[in-house]
């Protein structure tokens, strides 16, 4: 056996000991290779990287961090150069959305006539449309901008649910134009609004039997349009609105969006067939190094699996090879239900507050098993929306019997949105290993509406219990589902800290979270659940540079102040990424 | 006036996993009874046709020598219903399979589209585990709600279930759902229903099935064993009055019916009839085609023709 040699004394600070000297050259400005270091010093950096929380710079080589400390410390041990542009800032690692969808960002390409000001990819701000008067004026600006008088008119957003009684139809719409047709889809994407000149055009008469088509008292349709297979009346508007959402332009304003709002890492999940092979070279070639985000690909498997979940799964695990720095492949979503405030989300007793029939199954759960085996066999991921507490206790149910059968570890399966999971099924999440992303953006948007129809108030305080999920041990993600909610990780932070919702009240203050661990959980958390918990999610050594960029120091607001923090951008693997002006 | 192109009828046929919504659909695929018909399915490998028939195969679509074909629905329904109008002069009529937690219903809210007219809602049952999974705390509602919304239900595994079971089953269907109950195998024709004007294979020309028909304009079909066929071409319009008597008239046995027609109010216009188990539809769905009035009905072997008869001859 070899002597052991001792190891050699670590020089001190001060030591003029040559050896100390000579290393400090070797590491000085750039790596052995030349690679250049770049010094960001910034007001406060939180790394969330309990190791080192704070620092007032980063440095970054390689598109990675190199180091947190102060800027003199930096530049004295790893040269480099000062950026000096984010000096007043504060820094962040940059926001994971762990579920949004590629929608956000095209559907701007469309007019906006949503209640709520909305500022688009481009920081167009879009004042909220409050009266029907308003949805007529902006949508006939709309139509003054658009030379062709055969292209239609589309628009997303509308709610007249604000409107107490106002009804808006068809004939608001020819108000606009009588001879372009207009198509305008309602904020709940399951309505659409039309006028007389697409019903003419496509064949919308008193004749029309479909279902979902209203009538007004003369017999004729109102304009209005009910889910999908009404909507399809609309013929080739309808087609255009959706067919645009597909473009690579829809894809780099889903990465300004996220840019904007300090998200550097967003998932699409579930939208894009991914056994399309022009699918995914799109987004292989749309997000290149240019690209601010980087993205998690979910196959949504309930949709497209026609060769079935073995074929499916092994095309899966092909596409994963190709996945690079931006894009990622290899995870499948899948869907047990619908939505609460739909009354299609599968509840258990007492079921709906408004005595509404229970949701729909989007999978039978006696197959839930069966298709998430292969998946799980192959070390792919599974991410299962699940709104109501039924579909939760079906999916937990299979994931027992698949885990019990093809024993995974860290199989980090998680299921989506949570909103009324128990705590005994959040003990039994953490038993089976399975990951929470909380739908925490829920309480603000929907939080009187399920006090008051759809659960009462008992059960809304219960909801989107992230609170629960954290003592418990289960792993957490918040999450906005945007476009369903806008993409923000500070206002989902705050939703779930605040539990504050519209009518003024604190909807369930005992599941409120601290402002670390919402921030933890929209960083760290949905880097776990991406299973790139070593590349993202804090600012530290070796992961890739992405920062979200503040103005204020969201350790320091009020808390209630937490979503109106202004976003400067991101930096994305060390590049810098300013947010869209607001114009 | 134009000529109008028949929209294509499409009926929805679901049911609960197991039930034998599958078998059902490969023998229509099979057996089409001289139709030629586009079958939608979710998963193309439970489809089982024999070899022999195929004439070629796709990525979506399987093409049979029968003229029928089978496409997945591998994206959403309405790229589907595109692609299905691509090759509508080649198919009498669409059949699309739901998925077994699916709701026929919602389903068939899609066969309004252009070029397409809603034929009915067919659910297939297991008579030995459709009061078990109606009584199961996950899908017992969709179950009873698949049951419910059908115009005809087809009881599967006759060959399975001893007539206790059967008889136990239907009694409990009769008390859940309006529509009309049928034991397998039910031929494609008394499933599907009749297709009024078929287009001639050969040159597509709508035109009279029969040129040697009778001068009271009334055709009692072939004789079988399967079910029953009357047919009534009429001489022009209709009265209304008489349009609403008959929809109340229908007589027990008639398992469908439609009619390609004018009514006196709207004498320019097509008014499509149509009967499916429980339910009768009027719905105009365009101007008239300079096609024939005619109405066709179908019952259940035994019925009696007169009956019939009588029933289409309220039409005047």
């Amino acid at each position: 056996m070899p002597a052991r040699r001792a190891p050699p004394e670590i020089p001190s600070r001060t030591s003029t000991d040559p050896y100390w000297r000579v290393s400090l050259a070797r590491m000085s400005g750039a790596s052995p290779d030349g690679t250049p270091t770049t010094i960001f010093p910034a007001r406060i950096v939180h790394t969330l990287d309990p190791a080192r929380p704070t620092g007032t710079a980063v440095a970054v080589r390689d598109g990675r961090f190199l180091a947190v400390d102060d800027p003199a410390a930096l530049v004295a041990i790893y040269g480099g150069t000062i950026d000096d542009s984010l000096a007043d800032k504060v820094l962040l690692p940059g926001f994971v959305e762990a579920h949004s969808h590629k929608d956000t960002g095209g559907i701007w390409q469309h007019t906006y006539v949503g209640y709520e000001g909305r500022i688009g990819p481009e920081g167009k701000w879009w004042p909220g449309c409050s009266t029907p008067e308003s949805v007529v004026e902006r949508l006939r600006e709309a139509d003054r901008e658009i030379d062709d008088p055969d292209e239609p008119l589309l628009a997303w957003g509308l709610d007249p649910i604000y409107w107490s009684g106002e009804r808006f139809d068809r004939r608001q719409l020819d108000a606009v134009s009588t001879s372009r047709q207009i198509f305008v889809i309602h904020s709940n994407m399951h309505l659409a609004t039309v006028n007389s000149a697409l019903m003419e055009a496509q064949g919308i008469t008193p004749d029309t039997m479909a279902e979902g088509v209203p009538r007004d008292a003369s017999g004729w349709p109102t304009g209005e349009l009910q889910e999908p297979a009404a909507m399809f009346l609309a013929g080739k508007p309808f087609r255009s609105f959706f067919g645009r959402l597909r473009s690579d332009e829809s894809i780099r304003q889903f990465g300004r969006a996220a840019r904007n709002v300090g998200v550097t890492t967003v998932t699409d999940l579930g939208t894009s067939n991914l056994l399309e092979e022009a699918t995914v070279r799109q987004w292989l070639e749309v997000c290149d190094g240019s690209f601010p985000v980087r993205t998690a690909m979910f196959h949504g498997a309930v949709m497209y699996a026609p060769d079935g979940d073995e074929a499916c799964a092994a095309q899966l695990v092909d596409l994963k090879r190709r996945s690079s720095d931006r894009v990622r492949f290899g995870n499948v979503k899948l869907l047990m239900d619908g939505s609460i405030q739909g009354g299609t989300a599968r509840l258990r007793w007492p079921g709906y507050l408004h005595g509404g029939p229970n949701g729909i199954w989007l999978i039978a759960p006696e197959q839930v098993a069966d298709r998430i085996a292969p998946y799980h066999r192959a070390g792919l991921q599974v991410h299962t929306h699940a709104n109501g507490d039924q579909a939760v206790e079906a999916l937990l149910e299979a994931f027992e019997k698949v885990q019990t059968t093809h024993p995974m570890p860290d199989h980090r399966h998680t299921i989506q949105h949570c909103q009324m999971t128990s705590p005994g099924q959040y003990r039994k999440m953490k038993a089976l290993g399975m990951c929470a992303n909380v739908f925490a953006n829920h309480t603000w948007y929907w939080g009187d509406q399920h006090r008051t129809i759809t659960v009462g108030p008992d059960r809304a305080a219960r909801m989107n219990a992230a609170r629960t999920a954290l003592d418990l041990g289960v792993p957490l993600s918040m999450h906005s589902d945007s476009p369903v909610t806008p993409i923000g990780s500070l206002h989902v932070a705050w939703a779930a800290v605040n539990r504050i919702i519209p009518s003024g009240e604190i909807l369930g203050p005992e599941e409120r979270i601290s402002v670390a661990e919402a921030l933890r959980a929209v960083t760290l958390g949905g880097a776990w659940q991406l299973r790139m918990e070593d590349e993202i999610g804090s600012i530290s050594p070796r992961k890739f540079a992405d920062c979200a960029v503040l103005d204020a120091d969201p350790f320091e607001v009020d808390p209630m102040e937490l979503r109106d923090i202004p976003v400067w951008g991101t930096m994305s693997s060390g590049v810098l990424h300013e947010g869209a002006a607001r114009n | 006036m134009a000529y109008q192109p028949d929209r294509l009828p499409l009926t929805v046929v679901g049911g609960y996993l197991g039930a034998g919504k599958t078998t059902l659909l490969n023998r229509l695929l099979a057996e089409p009874d001289g139709q030629r018909i586009a079958v939608l399915v979710n998963d193309f490998g439970e489809v089982d046709i024999d070899g022999r028939l195929l004439e070629s195969t796709t990525e979506d679509v399987l093409t049979l020598a029968n003229g029928c074909v089978c496409c997945s629905i591998a994206d959403d329904f309405a790229t589907t219903l595109d692609t299905l109008r691509s090759f509508a002069d080649r198919i009498d009529r669409v059949v699309v399979e739901v998925s077994g937690v699916g709701q026929p219903d919602k389903v068939a809210q899609w066969a309004h589209s252009p070029g397409f007219s809603p034929d009915g809602i067919v659910v297939v049952v297991d008579p030995l585990s459709i009061q078990d999974w109606a009584a199961d705390r996950y899908v017992g509602d969709t179950v009873v709600a698949q049951v419910t919304c059908a115009n005809l239900v087809v009881v599967s595994r006759t060959d399975a279930a001893s007539p206790s079971s059967l008889k136990t089953a239907e009694a409990w269907l009769s008390r859940t759902t309006d529509a009309t109950v049928l034991r397998s195998p039910v031929p494609a024709g008394l499933l599907l229903g009749p297709m009024p004007r078929r287009p001639r294979p050969t040159d597509g020309r709508h035109g009279s099935e029969t040129d040697s028909r009778d001068q009271n304009h009334l055709s009692l079909g072939e004789p079988g064993p399967t079910h029953v066929t009357v047919s009534r071409w009429l001489d022009g319009p209709v009265s209304r009055s008489s349009l609403e008597t008959w929809t109340k008239a229908r007589p027990s046995g008639v398992v469908r019916a439609k009619g390609l027609i004018r009514v006196d109010d709207r004498p320019d216009e097509r008014t499509v009839l149509q009967v499916c188990g429980p339910s009768t539809t009027v719905a105009v769905d365009g101007p008239w085609d300079d096609g024939e009035d005619v109405v066709v009905s179908i019952a259940l072997p035994g019925t009696p023709r007169a009956s019939l008869a009588k029933w289409l001859n309220l039409l005047r």
